[in-house]
């Protein structure tokens, strides 16, 4: 089921809207950006449906901010933190506010971000904002919560670990990346979840370095003025005191030689095979990530002649797909698959490989390409059907750019991508150097789906 | 054909027909019933249902009908392959989709208004005029079966929990078998059971049309038509009753290789939305455990205030896939449903700790059932909560479409008169009549079934420790909770190799 989610996370990915419209507009909603003196940013954006406002405060901080060995895992579990009340309001008053409001709300943590959001009718937009304000600027718990909510953790860890993909993704980035963050996942490694309970101190220290208005941005999508919402985002949120803290990411260095692991599971699971390739990160400027999109989908999307024939045809596989995030830094390109027999499995290995290949001398045919252009942009119209859905799809432009003008700038870089264009990035990225392969059997021989990247609340 | 063979358990009746509440056309000869939300979105939304599924299956068949869904929607048809079809909709980014459940099966997509007649050309085509081919079918039939035996049975021992407490609570009913099927029907099935399926099920006045979206007015007479191929079938609809079980609290420890333990519970009830005690009953399940709720009872108490887990819920309607949605698929319509807790996985050393948790918290509830307070405060949730519920075009004809299966009227307006007219007494008097079962169903997945069953039926204390301080309310509760005795008979505590499980 989860692998539905890495699917439609590809299907809607570097997204855009209608080819048939005549700008280039693929964001198509009127937006304002307001940017206060703390460095917070308020984006604002107004929708036809009525009623709802969908309130998301996003945080430019993830994994890729857990800098310190012992410390995996930890934003995720800061997210949870958040729940625990702050100085003018308990967990339970909280509660109480969004449950007599009627709310949808929840957060969560991904390699770069963190998210926390609501859905709730207009009337309650002031109170609610008033309330979340306060989180960030005063948040307060003591030692006794902050050592069940890390129980909580580790529960959620338990019941992602009968899922072998979330083992998988956890032995790809740890062989893939040696240095830089992106080695593990948002979830984190056991043994650091074990030690959170002894984080205290490590957690306030969180929150001062990243909690802070100049890594945050308060989308606010729906029935909803640009007025109202810098009115309540200046009263509530202007006191917040900008930070100074910049964590040192360190760079990963250039990979030498290909890489490999296997992992044997305890218990009965169709094999699994990952084949990765460092890949480049998030660009509205340079061409290379979003024509490897346009390839992922060209090359091992449902139409591909790979799936076509390991899945179709042949039927060694029931599941085969591309995973290629946009990230802030260079990021895994994954192809999955999982087999059906495990006398399969260096076959459909192979083959994977070879596309990878194929792919890096020979061009993709003009029409394929113009379709999957044209696939990019219906995928982005159609997500955008209420305003949680807007205010969703834009959270991972606002984490990677700060505002919506990004998708309308990725879009038009989309339009420039030639043939020739994927052939030479293909083959500047799918280098035997730059390869990891990652393969899970059960123990002795012979799985579905999670890939641990977006770890919610 | 094959529902006069389920006879033992249900009794066939007329249903009235669907027509009568959405807003029909005329054909030649029947009407094809539907459902009709026009607004001015550029997206068109197909949800098309027929009034069949797995309860529909034959007995030794199981699986036939959600194969016969998958070959729709992901096989070809007479004249193109579904490399063909996936070609065909790659550059309109969209697709076809299949959801089974056991009276209802609906096939869904959106497109743009850009691209509607060449959508609505494949998915016509795709349910008029299928290809049943022999490669669609073997690799369909692989899937369905490795969805069993590998996805269920050994990667989401939530799922597996839950759906087996299901197969446990309707033993010997037609909605016995999980909507995939048994392993060992589907290893035996055949084309020829497929088209057998197809062509007695998908029939006129089994099909509702859903449709929303900025489409064309003249759409849904031409759906009509077209539709109009299908045969004129039977129009007598099976009844399902709700099953009574045998008195007495019975577990399943379900045995397998897994690091931690997942708990479901149960058992039938007699209310779904068309009943007038419904909407006290959502009261009564949005309080104790809305689904990925932290404000609800169960959630504050098992993991707010204990750490126990990532979360606890309770429900009164099925609700499959809850693991990854936050709210429910509409289109899974049932005569029978069950009241469910879902304990989310625990650590294995509080299994007996956490089973005695979800117990006793059962237990208060129907004994006191709600307060002034909660009742207030939950009604007003949810009053508000369902217009987020139902906040795109494909809610809203989701919903619409169960509406008409219920015979009540839109969901939102309905559920907003008939909280507003609610009372705290009626709602516990809901909880007496409906809540208090003596015909508990429980299972649990974990690795040391033996060890957990000892425990259980010696009725063993199962003290719980922390990581940090509790509250005296909670260490107070605690004692009561890790002596809670389980009246359960030592032969009503059996254990399930998972491998049995779906077979």
């Amino acid at each position: 089921m989860r692998l539905i989610i890495i699917l439609s996370l590809l299907i809607c990915l570097p997204v855009m809207a209608l080819a048939q419209q005549k700008s280039r507009k693929l964001f198509p909603y009127n937006y304002t950006i307001d940017d206060l003196p703390n460095g917070l940013r308020l984006i604002t954006v107004p929708t036809d449906y009525p009623n709802l406002v969908a309130l998301y405060i996003v945080v430019q901080t993830g994994s890729r901010n857990e800098v310190e060995p012992g410390k995996s895992g930890f934003a995720h579990f800061f997210e949870h933190m958040m729940f625990r009340g702050s100085d003018n309001y308990t967990a339970d008053q909280r509660e109480a506010i969004f449950k007599r409001a009627g709310a949808e709300t929840n957060a969560y943590t991904s390699d770069d971000r963190t998210v926390y959001h609501a859905t709730f009718s207009k009337e309650d937009l002031d109170e609610i904002m008033k309330m979340e304000a306060d989180r960030f600027l005063r948040l307060k718990y003591a030692l006794p919560e902050f050592q069940t909510e890390s129980l909580a953790v580790k529960g959620e860890y338990d019941k992602n670990s009968a899922n072998p993909f979330s083992k998988l993704y956890e032995v790809l980035r740890e062989t893939a990346f040696k240095t830089h963050t992106y080695s593990h996942t948002t979830m984190g490694y056991l043994k650091d979840i074990q030690d959170m309970p002894n984080q205290f101190e490590y957690s306030q220290e969180f929150f001062r370095r990243f909690y802070r208005p100049e890594y945050s941005t308060v989308v606010l999508v729906g029935d909803v003025t640009r007025a109202r919402a810098l009115d309540l985002t200046k009263r509530y949120f202007g006191d917040w005191k900008r930070g100074d803290y910049v964590a040192k990411i360190p760079v990963e260095p250039k990979q030498t030689e290909p890489r490999k692991a296997h992992i044997d599971w305890p218990s009965p699971t169709l094999p699994i095979v990952a084949v990765a390739f460092r890949g480049p990160a998030y660009s509205d400027v340079d061409k290379d990530k979003i024509a490897l999109d346009l390839l992922a989908q060209v090359a091992f999307g449902e139409n591909s002649d790979l799936y076509q024939k390991l899945v179709l045809t042949e039927q060694k596989v029931d599941f085969l797909g591309p995973d290629f995030s946009n990230q802030m830094d260079p990021e895994l390109f994954v192809v999955l698959a999982r087999v059906k027999d495990v006398k399969d499995v260096d076959y459909v290995r192979d083959q994977i490989q070879a596309t990878f290949k194929r792919y890096s001398t020979e061009l993709i045919p003009q029409d394929k390409l113009n379709a999957t252009r044209s696939r990019q942009r219906y995928s982005f119209a159609m997500a955008m059907d209420s305003s949680t859905a807007i205010a969703s799809t834009l959270a991972p432009f606002v984490s990677l750019r700060r505002s919506p003008e990004t998708i309308d700038k990725l879009a038009e870089l989309m339009e420039t991508i030639s043939p020739q264009d994927v052939r030479d990035l293909a083959a500047k990225y799918f280098r035997d150097e730059n390869r990891t392969i990652v393969t899970l059997a059960a123990k002795g021989k012979e799985a579905a789906q999670n890939d641990g990247k977006e770890v919610s609340n | 054909m094959k529902r006069l063979s389920l006879a033992v358990l249900l009794s066939v009746s007329l249903m009235t027909p669907l027509a009568a509440y959405g807003h029909s056309h005329k054909t030649m000869s029947i009407k094809i019933a539907n459902v009709l939300l026009p607004n001015r979105s550029p997206l068109i939304t197909f949800r098309i249902v027929f009034m069949t599924g797995a309860a529909a299956d034959p007995k030794g068949k199981e699986g036939v009908a959600a194969l016969t869904a998958a070959m729709l929607s992901q096989g070809g048809t007479r004249t193109m392959s579904y490399e063909q079809i996936v070609e065909a909709m790659y550059p309109m980014a969209t697709s076809f989709g299949s959801q089974i459940d056991k009276e209802m099966t609906v096939f869904s997509g959106t497109t743009h208004l850009d691209n509607l007649d060449k959508y609505y050309g494949l998915i016509s085509q795709m349910l008029l005029d299928p290809g049943f081919r022999a490669d669609d079918f073997a690799r369909l039939r692989t899937d369905a079966i490795n969805f069993l035996k590998v996805t269920l049975r050994e990667t989401n021992d939530e799922e597996l929990g839950k759906e087996y407490l299901y197969n446990i609570i309707y033993d010997g009913h037609p909605y016995e078998h999980h909507n995939t099927g048994t392993v060992s029907s589907l290893e035996k099935l055949t084309l020829d059971d497929v088209r057998a399926f197809y062509k007695a099920n998908y029939t006129q006045p089994n099909m509702v049309l859903g449709l929303a979206g900025g489409y064309p007015k003249e759409l849904p007479g031409k759906v009509e038509a077209d539709f109009s191929k299908l045969p004129t079938g039977q129009t007598v609809r099976a009844k399902f009753e709700t099953p009574k079980l045998a008195p007495g609290t019975r577990i399943a420890l379900v045995k397998r290789e897994t690091q931690a333990t997942g708990i479901s519970l149960g058992f039938p009830i007699n209310v779904t939305r068309a009943d007038k005690d419904w909407p006290a009953l959502a009261v009564v399940a949005s309080y104790f455990g809305q689904h990925r709720n932290s404000g609800s009872y169960l959630f504050q108490k098992l993991r707010g205030a204990r750490g126990l887990n990532y979360g606890d819920y309770a429900y009164i309607e099925y609700f499959p896939r809850g693991m990854f949605l936050f709210t429910p698929d509409p289109n899974l319509a049932r005569a029978s449903q069950i009241f469910q807790i879902w304990i989310r996985p625990v650590a294995p050393e509080n299994g007996h700790f956490a089973i005695r948790a979800a117990l006793y918290e059962y237990d208060k509830l129907v004994q006191e059932g709600m307060s002034k307070e909660t009742f207030e405060a939950t009604r007003d949730f949810l009053t508000k909560y369902n217009n987020i519920l139902t906040q795109t075009q494909d809610a809203q004809l989701g919903y619409a479409l169960d509406s008409s299966y219920y015979h009540i009227p839109d969901y939102v307006t309905y559920m907003r008169e008939q909280l507003a007219k609610l009372t705290l007494e009626d709602v516990n008097n809901a909880i007496r009549k409906h809540l208090k079962s003596d015909a508990m169903r429980v299972v649990i997945v974990t690795k040391d079934a033996e060890g957990l069953r000892e425990a259980i039926i010696n009725n063993r204390p199962s003290p719980i420790t922390y990581n940090s301080p509790k509250p005296k309310e909670i260490t107070d509760e605690d004692k009561l909770i890790e002596a809670y005795k389980i009246n359960v008979k030592p032969e009503d505590v059996v254990i399930v190799p998972v491998e049995k499980v779906f077979e």
